[in-house]
């Protein structure tokens, strides 16, 4: 028979990670925290990484792996965990890889910056030429030049000899932060501090659209920051400044305080993923090495969390905060504090309600099966909080809920499972039942789950009942063929786990369906009783019919505008004669429809291609991560 | 119909059915072929039937197609020495052939649907000539003498005594009994007349049932139907019903099927990876007396007052930047 396709892992890019982790990089990332299972990733994920068959014809061939999913799961094992959160992407919109059509108007970031009165810099001597002596001096005097700010946007050619000072001044600290021990002394921490202060901390400006709606971060391109070739140079040196091996939080906190770190939250908000991106690092690092800061981080990141739920609903950077919140939950603990857990409930639930959940939902899924695996009698409020948030009229959101579900399925305790397994697949038939193609083929592919069937099978005789209408039903009405070949493939697998299960839930399907056709027509026959007896009426010759002429079953139809009839009010089917008239209708307006299509030649763009703006495309690709000299944190453990 | 009328079917069936009976020794060169052999094997063939009952039951097919295909399937298979990598294409062509003779009208599906949804190899051409060929070698024009036909025969004299019967003794059950039996190629060999009224007895017993019971030893003695051979399938009946209603649910393989979904689904099942290195977990902190977290920590909501987190965090605005100005 056909060939096999590999079960649709998501993180297919876990493999890569996992590799990194293994010490094969040489930033020299620790192996795990003891706080994390040691996940078994061999051959897994390699074929994690193969994707699922996208072709919709007799497919080929892909290599069965039975040999190597039989080696590595044992009996009603669960996934081996994931263990860093999935980053968030630089470049959010999926571009459709139309043509790249320059935008006419080029949006500026407007940050006010007050720039400083006297911006004349004289270029210092350099720091590698200088006397040992001299160094720290020059060292704090270029950091107080750098603190001379210039502008970017209103007038861009201005000062660009002293701005070519301050970056190659900020470029050379940066240089000499890295290659050099021993040089982040005590008076350079309060001119660093400073510096970075005087630089970023400044107001954002307000989210900008040409059609004047709100910043959609899934449509929109993203306003870049204008003063990025300094603002870059100083999230580099501050982050070098971080992770620097000179670098003591003991002393570092008389000025990397509470007020610090709350600036540094707002600039979360910017539009610009560059920016966001460093201060996630920045952020990342001193939550690891300020433990004094840690539950005020929380804290304030939780109100940040809030105001966006159920206020604003706007802010960039919910994604990178939940990258950070990821890498610290996979770090709590064991038995999880209170604190912990009302914040999985009150905060990481309600996020799943907003409109624009496609921008963080990987790592907010992340999250949420992160708690899971530390603590998993977590698993049936969440499971309830998510189908209570479950989304009724948005597909998109939908599907997102199904892969997270699945991710937490691929986790679950089996008598967790037991809990939750009813609401959780009368949900699942709704969803198998959608007409949205996507939502059914993603809620059917959890067939294609080894361990979720492992826990199907044992609980069968709960779960066909309630899945075996929808199916059914399904397996001849729905519109699309390839449902067709899913439903197909559940129910030969519902089959196979208990032959006799399966008779029954046919027998009782069968029953329930005549039961309702004898329901129906004793309805109708009772209707038709009741006109007979009207009719005996002797005062009924009088009435005048409602629309003359017409056949009285006719007389009570709606009609639509078209002069179709809808339905008549006895069946709620169309009858025979409908479906003739309902075709006939539409080739007739069909071919009309086409005439009109050759007269229009003017060429419109397709609606979901948006121009691109080709210098934010290529800005955010060239910006490079910090790479080479990020360590882990060595203190925090 | 009155009963010295079924009786009379009943007879007239009974001598026609050693007509599409396999060939017993046929069958019993398929129960003793192994497993991966040159030929196809009994537990080919029990596949092969398995996967029909999911294709009929799927398209809704009536029983009686599904006991109509099997019967031509062993027929032809007791006849001709079949290929294994042709078994598929003979038990598709059977199922066609048997449903579109037991319903002509519109539940029929094309042979396209059939070989789509079935995940076959081949093409619908190969399907029709297939056909043609197992109609012509089992000389095969509408029906066929099943135990099915017993079935309902039987069922409908039990009926015929008291019609209230009709709740006790579920056509429907036999029905699906006899499926199950049928997935089990030893069963081929039974005359249809004989097994179907070792089914019926092994439900009257069940249903505790003492005049039908009484009705069945009247219907064996009408069709002379020797006591050893009836004991000998009402055994094996028992031993197949058995294991039918066992509630122990097998772990089934997703791997042997097709999944096929759309590109966009295929694309999101994808999640697309960077490979770029991530945050690193922090632990959460341990007891450092130098550093110790905030001892607001122990406070479970997070509203409590700013000033307890503001003790020992350091000056409200650095001192040093005060004298900047």
């Amino acid at each position: 028979m056909g060939g096999s396709s590999p079960e649709g892992r998501r993180d297919p890019g876990e493999a890569e990670r996992q590799r990194s982790s293994v010490g094969e990089v040489d930033h020299g990332f620790p192996v795990k925290s003891p706080f994390l299972k040691m996940p078994n990733k061999t051959k897994k994920d390699k074929e994690a990484t193969k994707s699922a068959k996208s072709s919709t014809k007799s497919s080929k061939d892909v290599s069965p792996e039975i040999s190597d999913e039989a080696q590595q799961q044992q009996s009603g094992s669960k996934r081996p965990s994931t263990s860093t959160p999935p980053p968030t992407q630089l470049n959010k919109i999926k571009y459709s890889g139309g043509p790249q059509i320059v935008k006419k108007e080029r949006r500026q970031s407007s940050s006010r910056f007050s720039l400083s009165k006297n911006r004349e810099l004289q270029k210092l001597p350099a720091l590698k030429d200088a006397p040992l002596v001299d160094r720290e001096e020059l060292f704090v005097q270029k950091l107080r030049q750098c603190c001379v700010l210039f502008d970017f946007v209103s007038d861009p050619l201005s000062d660009l000899k002293f701005k070519e000072v301050k970056r190659a001044g900020l470029n050379e600290m940066v240089e000499y932060i890295t290659h050099n021990s021993d040089v982040v002394t005590e008076s350079i921490y309060p001119e660093g501090v400073f510096m970075f202060s005087i630089n970023l901390f400044r107001t954002l400006p307000p989210s900008s659209n040409p059609t004047g709606a709100e910043f959609d971060p899934e449509e929109d391109e993203p306003t870049l920051e204008a003063a990025w070739p300094h603002l870059q140079l100083v999230y580099e040196f501050f982050l070098r400044f971080l992770e620097s091996p000179d670098f003591q939080p003991n002393v570092a906190k008389k000025y990397i305080d509470q007020k610090f770190v709350m600036s540094l939250l707002e600039l979360f908000d910017s539009e610009d993923p560059r920016e966001r991106d460093f201060l996630k690092t920045i952020l990342h690092r001193i939550y690891g090495k300020f433990l004094g800061l840690r539950a005020y981080v929380r804290r304030q990141i939780n109100n940040i969390f809030y105001r966006f739920i159920y206020e604003t609903e706007h802010h960039n950077g919910i994604a990178e905060l939940l990258e950070i919140l990821g890498s610290i939950i996979n770090g709590f603990a064991l038995p999880l504090k209170e604190e912990h857990k009302m914040f999985l409930i009150r905060v990481l639930l309600p996020l799943h309600k907003v409109k624009s959940l496609s921008v963080y939902h990987p790592q907010l899924a992340y999250c949420v099966v992160q708690f899971l695996e530390k603590d998993s009698s977590l698993t049936e409020p969440v499971i309830i909080g998510l189908l209570k948030f479950w989304p009724k009229t948005h597909s998109p959101k939908e599907v997102m809920f199904l892969n997270e579900l699945e991710e937490i399925l691929d986790v679950i305790e089996p008598s967790e499972f037991l809990k939750v397994q009813e609401p959780l697949f009368r949900q699942l038939a709704k969803c198998v039942s959608s007409p949205h193609f996507q939502v059914a083929e993603r809620a059917l592919y959890y067939w294609n789950n080894e361990y979720i069937m492992s826990l199907i099978s044992d609980n069968a005789a709960k779960i066909l009942p309630i899945m075996f209408p929808a199916l059914y039903k399904n397996s001849k009405s729905h519109w699309n063929k390839t449902i067709h070949g899913l439903i197909y493939n559940a129910l030969k697998l519902f089959m196979e786990m208990n032959q006799k299960l399966f008779d029954d839930c046919t027998q009782q399907y069968k029953a329930e369906k005549q039961r309702e056709k004898y329901k129906l027509k004793e309805r109708e026959d009772i209707w038709s009783k009741i006109e007979l007896l009207a009719r005996q009426n002797p005062q009924s010759n009088r009435l005048h019919p409602l629309r003359p002429g017409l056949h009285p079953q006719e007389e009570c139809m709606v009609y639509s505008e078209g002069s179709i009839p809808l339905f008549s009010m006895e069946t709620e089917t169309p009858t025979a004669e409908d479906i003739q008239l309902l075709k006939r209708t539409v080739e007739s307006e069909a071919t009309q429809g086409m005439k009109d299509m050759r007269k229009e030649k003017v060429l419109t763009r397709r609606k979901s291609e948006l121009p691109q703006d080709v210098y934010t495309i290529k800005a955010l690709e060239a910006h490079k991560r910090a790479e080479e000299y990020l360590t882990a944190n060595q203190e925090a453990l | 119909m009155d009963a010295f009328k079924l009786m009379k079917e009943l007879r007239a069936n009974y001598e026609q059915e050693g007509y599409y009976i396999p060939k017993e020794t046929g069958l019993n060169l398929i129960e003793s072929t192994e497993q991966n052999g040159a030929g196809i094997s009994a537990k080919c063939r029990d596949a092969q039937v398995e996967d029909l009952w999911g294709l009929s039951s799927f398209f809704g097919y009536s029983t009686q197609t599904f006991v109509l295909a099997v019967n031509l399937l062993d027929r032809f298979l007791a006849l001709m020495r079949v290929q294994p990598k042709h078994l598929s294409c003979v038990g598709l062509s059977c199922l066609h052939l048997a449903a579109q003779r037991s319903a002509p009208d519109a539940t029929l599906s094309s042979g396209h649907e059939l070989i789509r949804i079935g995940q076959r190899r081949f093409t619908a051409s190969d399907l029709s000539r297939m056909e043609k060929i197992v109609a012509e070698k089992l000389h095969f024009t509408s029906s066929a003498v099943t135990p099915l036909t017993f079935l309902h025969l039987y069922h409908q004299v039990a009926l015929g005594q008291s019609p209230s019967r009709k709740e006790v003794l579920s056509l429907e059950k036999l029905e699906a009994q006899l499926k199950a039996c049928l997935r089990c190629m030893s069963f081929s060999k039974a005359k249809p007349s004989v097994l179907a009224l070792a089914l019926l007895r092994h439900e009257i017993k069940a249903i505790q049932s003492e005049d039908m019971w009484e009705m069945t030893c009247h219907l064996q003695r009408h069709l002379k139907i020797a006591d050893a051979e009836l004991q000998c399938w009402a055994e094996r009946v028992a031993g197949c019903l058995s294991d039918y209603a066992s509630p122990r649910c097998s772990r089934p393989n997703h791997k042997k099927l097709l999944w096929v979904v759309s590109r966009r689904t295929a694309q999101n099942l994808q999640s697309s990876s960077c490979s770029v290195p991530d945050l690193p977990t922090i632990p959460e902190g341990g007891w450092d007396p130098s550093q110790s977290e905030d001892s607001s920590e122990d406070l479970s909501s997070g509203e409590e007052s700013l000033s307890s987190s503001l003790e020992g965090e350091g000056a409200y605005f650095p001192l040093h930047l005060r004298r900047r100005r």
